[in-house]
């Protein structure tokens, strides 16, 4: 009897508790037990750093707010190692997130936006319903990126076509530990010339020389080397870029530098590419011993230690440095090398430029996706002056959409450098063969062992077969996008005849017949560059 | 009685139409599940067979299956016709894995005797005229001037954007084929006057045309298109050297005054 009414008791409290944890739920948590909103988008990037992940997350907690019927999830994903095979395989299997973050640097993925994206240039000329009641009401959604979409455009797998939009800006700065510098020279003046940062890196060495402690001007590591090296690099490379420009478009994409090469007009031992190759040298021979076999968390420890003057880096890397570091952080611009400079000087052809800035963090939409009109909406969301502001507060980075208001920290950061910019990218980053064979010989160039004959010489013997083959996968990839626009273009034609008040299908086909045969011309001209000439052909 | 008919002819109409927009969306296999392959309806086979090219991977058991299905639609004297004749030259132009470009240069040509004025015949008419700039040149018209025959197919050319595409090519193969500026630079500017041309390719053309008319010597065209470069992409990368060839241009534009 007693065993019963214990029974019956212990079933009272288990329901009371039951009830009370109900409860609790109801009034603390604002999500149900199960998800009931009926559209999820995902939204997969690699800026793990500190600040955009926070970004991202106050502007998806609006963007919920506003549609509560799409919930966003965003997808963390490490950049250098995990995320293109995660990319790659997910989109082959059919489980790509609906947005994602793509970069042309990216080895071996050039083909993922032909293959997987797309374009967005229609939506692109339309105002973003978004900016209603901001500056950028009424205005092209294009327009109102503070570079009108530079690198997409630039990066399309389409001349004619814009395939994403971008959420940030980044430049590149010289961090510097102001007091650290005050220690080693004497001064706390930023160089402002590369001669100028020349005689400063000497004296820190002298200094570290003398006091017996392991200062180095430069914090070291193979990311950080790579990225002070593409700067300098590309300074005499300009005069070269403009010898070459025989289309007049005052700008050499990789595909125009690629064929060049193979029709003889340049190589690494010419000496105007060499001088840039004595640059980076020069300034890698600033970095601790070892320094290409690290990575930029070890040059960011290096210099939070206090073991380096500077760091080179995006300011991607600000606000982990401004939060992070137990000492004043000043960013610096890289100075310019001149035509005065008394090493490399006379293939100097004036000031290099940084435009007005670039934006970045590109976001492209998944063309399998299920839910490209949310999608697309929720983009157009984070790209609004309301959503990119919610974005730009919360991280720290600088907006990518005009009539955004800049945090106190970052107003530095858009204090741009004017001067000639001649080249889609330095000759190191051409291509992805390119970029291969540079980094197996960059141990040719840099430390005691090294000489810029030396490594020229071995990229001469290497490089005619992989400019070859990247200027080969150039023409591919465009080809890639070519031929599946046969089907689509007549697709489009038999909707628009079939609706013909939806004007949106006669506008696609039209668009992607003078695209395609834009591209077709693109992947011609590079054929009859692979056709007519020898060098590199095994 | 005539019910279940309408009803049946309904239902494909819409299984044509979805099968179309899985095409568009570029899901071929959801089209050939839509499609009825003993449908003999014109328009059905002719979506079985474009959903039959788009397929992935793509191979040449698909290309010619496809194929056979375009031979057969291309014999009559419709629409589907000549969208059928058009994607048979394709497909030896680009689908098949070993390309067979005199055989597509020979099938647009003849679409376009057939039916000069169609759309297809017109588009085949610009794939035509990129084969003879950069793969089937034609020696025997023009002796080495290499953009005449294009210049040629572009004269049958009605289609205003079919125009501007041609005129721009012919412009671009002027470069890469070193041919004289003043052989080319005309098609670039008639190509942007169409308009329409968007994202970097009309970056690029603004600041082409401004540069090689420099280069020509027509400095009133070079600072027209320099200033409109200025005022479309006053912050890109290219503005600075744009200003400075802006500047160039106004200075010789003085001196020619002056004098």
């Amino acid at each position: 009897m007693s065993v019963k009414r214990h029974r019956r008791r212990i079933g009272v409290v288990v329901l009371g508790l039951a009830y009370a944890l109900a409860v609790w739920w109801v009034f603390t948590r604002s999500t149900p037990l199960i998800q009931q909103r009926p559209v999820t988008i995902r939204f997969a990037h690699w800026q793990i750093e500190r600040g955009p992940p926070d970004g991202i997350a106050a502007a998806i907690k609006r963007y919920e707010e506003l549609n509560p019927r799409v919930h966003v999830e965003q997808l963390l994903i490490p950049g250098a190692t995990v995320y293109p095979q995660w990319m790659r395989s997910n989109l082959a299997g059919g489980t790509g997130p609906d947005l994602m973050e793509w970069g042309s640097w990216l080895a071996g993925q050039r083909d993922i936006p032909a293959r997987y994206f797309t374009p967005l240039t229609a939506e692109l000329a339309k105002p973003n319903p978004y900016n209603k009641g901001t500056s950028q009401e009424g205005i092209p959604w294009e327009k109102t990126f503070h570079d009108n979409l530079l690198v997409p455009r630039r990066d399309s797998p389409e001349p004619g076509q814009i395939y994403a939009v971008t959420i940030s800006e980044a430049t590149v700065r010289l961090f510097c530990n102001i007091k650290l510098l005050q220690q080693c020279t004497g001064s706390t003046a930023a160089p402002t010339s590369f001669d100028d940062l020349r005689k400063i890196i000497a004296r820190i060495e002298d200094y570290a020389r003398r006091t017996r402690q392991p200062i180095h001007a430069l914090a070291g590591s193979g990311d950080n080397g790579l990225w002070i090296a593409e700067s300098l690099f590309s300074a005499p490379l300009m005069g070269v870029s403009r010898s070459i420009d025989d289309k007049g478009y005052l700008y050499t994409y990789n595909r125009d530098v690629l064929a060049a090469y193979l029709e003889g007009r340049w190589s690494y031992g010419s000496p105007a590419v060499s001088a840039g190759l004595r640059l980076v040298r020069e300034v890698t021979g600033a970095m601790k011993p070892g320094f290409l076999q690290l990575h930029r968390d070890d040059a960011m420890l290096e210099f939070f230690r206090g073991e380096a003057v500077f760091i080179y880096t995006g300011t991607w890397d600000a606000t982990s440095l401004r939060r992070m570091a137990p000492f004043t952080v000043v960013p610096m611009r890289l100075p310019n090398v001149l035509p005065s400079d008394p090493e490399v000087g006379r293939y100097i052809i004036g000031i290099g430029g940084e435009g007005q800035g670039e934006t970045s963090v590109a976001m492209y939409l998944n063309r399998y996706s299920e839910h490209k009109a949310e999608a697309l909406d929720f983009l157009k969301f984070l790209t609004s002056v309301p959503g990119n502001q919610l974005f730009t507060d919360a991280s720290l980075w600088l907006p990518s959409v005009n009539g955004v208001k800049l945090p106190e920290e970052i107003k530095d950061f858009r204090n741009y450098q004017l001067g000639h910019s001649f080249g889609q990218a330095p000759y190191d980053i051409i291509g992805s063969e390119v970029n291969g064979e540079w980094k197996r010989h960059f141990y040719q160039l840099v430390g005691e062992q090294g000489s810029v004959k030396q490594f020229a010489t071995a990229l001469d013997e290497v490089m005619p077969v992989a400019i070859r083959t990247d200027l080969q996968n150039e023409m591919r990839n465009t080809l890639l996008l070519v031929k599946p626009q046969d089907a689509l273009i007549v697709a489009n034609a038999e909707m628009a005849t079939a609706t013909p008040t939806d004007g949106h299908y006669r506008e696609r086909q039209l668009e992607m017949e003078a695209g395609q045969t834009m591209s077709e011309g693109l992947a011609l001209q590079m054929k009859l560059v692979l056709d007519t000439t020898t060098i590199g052909k095994r | 009685m005539l019910c279940p008919l309408l009803a049946a002819g309904a239902a494909s109409s819409a299984d044509l139409n979805e099968a179309w927009l899985a095409i568009a969306n570029s899901h071929p296999k959801d089209a050939l599940r839509k499609l009825d392959e003993s449908d003999p309806a014109r328009a059905v086979q002719l979506a079985r067979a474009v959903a039959l090219m788009a397929q992935q991977s793509a191979t040449d058991d698909n290309v010619r299956a496809a194929e056979k299905i375009f031979v057969e639609l291309a014999t009559g004297n419709d629409e589907p016709a000549d969208e059928a004749a058009y994607l048979q030259a394709r497909l030896y132009q680009l689908h098949y894995v070993q390309p067979d470009y005199a055989k597509a240069a020979e099938l647009y040509q003849a679409l376009a005797q057939r039916h000069p004025r169609s759309h297809w015949a017109q588009l085949g008419l610009v794939k035509l005229a990129l084969l003879k700039l950069y793969v089937v040149p034609d020696t025997t018209a023009a002796g080495s001037d290499r953009l005449a025959p294009a210049e040629a197919l572009l004269a049958q050319i009605s289609d205003p954007l079919l125009q501007r595409d041609l005129n721009l090519q012919i412009g671009q193969a002027g470069v890469a084929l070193k041919q004289p500026l003043a052989r080319f630079l005309p098609h670039l500017v008639a190509a942007d006057r169409v308009g329409g041309i968007t994202a970097t390719a009309r970056e690029d053309l603004i600041v082409q045309i401004g540069v090689l008319s420099m280069r020509a010597g027509d400095w009133a065209q070079a600072k027209k298109y320099f200033e409109r470069y200025l005022v479309e992409f006053p912050n890109n990368v290219r503005a600075y050297d744009v200003k400075l060839n802006l500047d160039d241009a106004i200075r010789h534009l003085a001196k020619r005054a002056g004098s």
